[in-house]
């Protein structure tokens, strides 16, 4: 009976104990202002990144001596693992770096910014559209950029690869034809296996948003009238895509099976000497530095033009810094993550380390980043055509499994144009029920 | 105290000296708290499954359920079944791909490793016969993302291994991996690759214990068919298969619960493609749990794992089982 009654007991205190874990985090404490403050900080794996952060910490505990913030950094699928396990149970960072368009899905479980920190218009009127568009959610704002990822447009060019095939460096483009014709010029193959593609652009990211730049260009919307549903199943979109498709099958410039997202990844493509000219954000640049210091070609990152009319397109917002409701030191956390975000110095100390493009126009319209970083001061004329990406139910969803998936089997010629248009519109209306 | 002798006045419960009650209570109480966490996580997959949740969502105030993750109760299994989201499509896609890989791993595994283990086992040197045993067992201790980077080398169609071979035969080389349109024997290219690595991975494991049971048959049946005037063949055949089945069963129900779980493999060589042809369920869990963040509807699809796994489990006990031994 005794022992019944121990081993009950125990149950008892294990099912209250989980139970408890599961509830909510104390509510944050007043501190007094010199206190010393602990901050922690979560942040995903790019070394890059992360060391334009390490500098801008350092900085800020130099003119706060009773702040000290720690950064934990985490593989990027693992990252998501852990915001996905900690937030539920409020075990959270004070500071977390977030992707602009995942603030939709986390709104709930992130600290609006509060007004003295910066208004919601302040910010509109501080950052380009795209990336303060994915931080602000039904009229809030729940972060701050740092980058406007523009994952259309900028192209790695192997200059190198361009000069042994007798083209003109630096390239003139006047129309894609004129940069799918270049891209024609390098393509090199071995027994009818591509080996180098002359123009990459079968990955994910480039694929996807190209695509979506296309259908804008072509004067069409992926969105309807009241944004509450996707038109893919368009003429522009049909256009845009085959267009991709003549890319490929008349001129030859890339080999979709061999050149994606699992086989010869662009980034690392490029940089393995297998890709003349790669379709790619300028984040991959200092990535590709980093883990390619020997990289034996000249290379430069240059601008394309658009399909048709005015270059605009659709952008993705970017990485930026939010606030965990859960902190304990939200008000100093929001000071670093306006010391980092929003003043011009060290948002650019931070995009010049991260080889981003910067989310504040005066930033990228700096001496200094035309100097270190000559590829944004050339973005600078399409960057204000950029605009957010929309909200969409299911971002990751939408691009990674609907969009690319039917675009890419479209290229192997496993699907029709019509075919693929069909399935990506039905599929991605799906995602709203 | 000496546990043996009571002291005086106090009586054994139940069979069982108070010293011996400790001990007890000293083993079981970590084993409930290790069992109770396991119990526990069981517990949370089984209520979320009838919720639409997502851990972005504050949900309602009782453990998040409720509110903006709502009770959904068996919706997210009729969808499974019958919807036309893309979710729904991928499950139904995975599961397919899940049963073709079990259903051709299974019996191709069998079909190398016995044999295998009787010619190993017909060796008479024992030196000769550890060394191939060790030799034969070596990739098992490997890790499975090494192995699946090291066939992700070899199935390289610029530079790899098998393609170099092809084109030294005046083949032309194959995207082993990323070619949605290779097919072979009705399967796609892609989804064989990932039978070979895994069958190359793992026959050692299963060679082993059949040694193990042949070692076990008594000689003297193998001898008596012999002097019947049976072959090699038959021997092997009538003889000791048949009196291998509790072993054929406990190695087809681990080799099947193997790979119906594998991930690594899948996601480090192929991560599901070309085309969603390579997605398996743990993949497909393991992208709605941690990457689209529907904790309900990949706990609904564990369900359905687990379901199916223990149904073709049962069949094989079943099947396989015997009312003899020797």
């Amino acid at each position: 009976m005794m022992n019944k009654h121990v081993l009950l007991s125990i149950l008892t205190i294990l099912v209250v104990l989980g139970l408890a874990a599961c509830g909510p985090a104390a509510p944050p404490a007043e501190e007094p202002s010199e206190a010393a403050i602990e901050l922690r900080m979560w942040a995903h794996q790019n070394e890059a990144f992360n060391m334009g952060y390490k500098t801008l910490i350092e900085a800020y505990q130099a003119e706060h001596p009773n702040v000290e913030i720690t950064l934990e950094t985490f593989e990027y699928d693992t990252y998501i693992q852990t915001l996905a396990t900690a937030m539920p149970a409020g075990e959270e960072a004070d500071i977390l770096q977030l992707f602009g368009t995942w603030t939709s899905e986390y709104a709930e479980r992130l600290a609006p910014v509060p007004e003295d920190v910066m208004a919601a218009a302040e910010a509109q009127g501080l950052y380009y559209a795209a990336p303060i568009g994915g931080f602000i959610v039904d009229g809030v704002l729940y972060g701050l950029p740092q980058e406007f990822n523009c994952e259309y447009g900028g192209v790695l060019v192997n200059k190198t690869m361009f000069e042994e095939a007798g083209l003109a460096y630096p390239p003139e483009w006047d129309t894609m034809e004129d940069v799918l014709t270049d891209a024609q010029a390098m393509v090199q193959e071995d027994a009818d296996t591509m080996t180098v593609a002359g123009f990459h652009f079968t990955s994910s990211d480039p694929a996807s948003f190209s695509f979506l730049a296309g259908i804008l260009q072509h004067g069409g919307d992926y969105w309807n009238e009241d944004g509450t549903g996707f038109t893919f199943n368009t003429p522009e979109a049909r256009e845009t895509l085959q267009w991709m498709l003549k890319a490929v099958e008349e001129y030859g410039v890339v080999d979709p099976v061999l050149f994606n997202d699992e086989e010869n990844w662009v980034g690392d493509a490029f940089f393995e000497g297998r890709v003349a000219m790669g379709y790619i954000g300028t984040w991959a640049i200092a990535e590709g530095k980093v883990n390619y210091p020997d990289f034996e070609y000249e290379w430069d990152y240059f601008w394309l033009p658009s399909m048709e009319g005015d270059p605009v397109f659709a952008a993705d917002s970017g990485w930026g810094l939010v606030v965990s409701p859960n902190s304990e030191h939200q008000a100093a956390a929001w000071d670093f993550a306006k010391f980092v975000a929003a003043d011009a110095d060290n948002a650019l100390s931070w995009n010049l380390a991260s080889g981003t493009i910067p989310a504040i126009p005066e930033v990228a319209e700096s001496g200094a980043m035309a100097e270190e970083m000559p590829w944004v001061t050339k973005a600078l004329e399409i960057l204000p055509y950029g605009t957010y990406l929309g909200s969409m139910p299911d971002r990751d969803l939408v691009i990674y499994e609907i969009l690319y998936p039917h675009i890419l089997s479209t290229l192997q010629g496993v699907e029709t144009v019509d075919e693929a248009l069909e399935m990506i519109d039905n599929e991605a209306n799906a995602t709203f029920e | 105290m000496n546990a043996a002798k009571p002291k005086p006045g106090k009586k054994r419960r139940g069979g069982v000296w108070a010293g011996q009650r400790r001990f007890i209570l000293s083993v079981t109480i970590p084993t409930l708290l290790y069992a109770g966490i396991g119990i526990f996580s069981l517990a949370w997959a089984l209520v979320l499954m009838f919720f639409k949740y997502s851990p972005g969502r504050a949900g309602g105030p009782i453990l998040g359920l409720g509110g903006t993750n709502p009770f959904v109760g068996l919706q997210h299994f009729y969808n499974m079944m019958t919807g036309v989201s893309k979710h729904a499509r991928l499950f139904r896609i995975s599961l397919a791909n899940t049963l073709a890989f079990v259903f051709s791993v299974v019996p191709l595994n069998l079909m190398m490793t016995l044999p295998l283990a009787a010619l190993i086992e017909s060796v008479r040197n024992h030196h000769l016969k550890r060394l191939f045993r060790a030799i034969y067992f070596l990739p098992v201790v490997a890790s499975q993302v090494g192995v699946a980077m090291m066939w992700g080398y070899v199935y390289d169609p610029q530079a790899g291994l098998l393609n170099g071979i092809v084109r030294t035969l005046g083949g032309k080389p194959i995207a082993w991996l990323t070619d949605p349109r290779a097919t072979f024997l009705g399967m796609p290219v892609a989804m064989w690759s990932v039978i070979l690595a895994r069958l190359w991975s793992d026959y050692g494991y299963n060679m082993v214990i059949f040694i193990a049971a042949l070692q076990g048959i008594p000689p003297t049946f193998r001898e008596a068919a012999r002097i019947d005037g049976a072959n090699t063949w038959q021997v092997f055949w009538k003889v000791t298969v048949p009196l291998l089945r509790p072993t054929l069963l406990f190695v087809g129900v681990m080799t099947m619960l193997d790979a119906f779980q594998i991930f690594d493999l899948f996601q480090v060589l192929t991560n599901g493609g070309p085309r969603d042809q390579t997605r398996v369920l743990m993949l497909d869990i393991y992208y709605n749990a941690f990457r689209y963040q529907r904790m309900g509807w990949a706990a609904a699809t564990s369900l359905v794992l687990v379901v199916i796994v223990m149904g073709f489990t049962l069949i094989q006990m079943r099947v396989l089982r015997t009312e003899w031994e020797y």
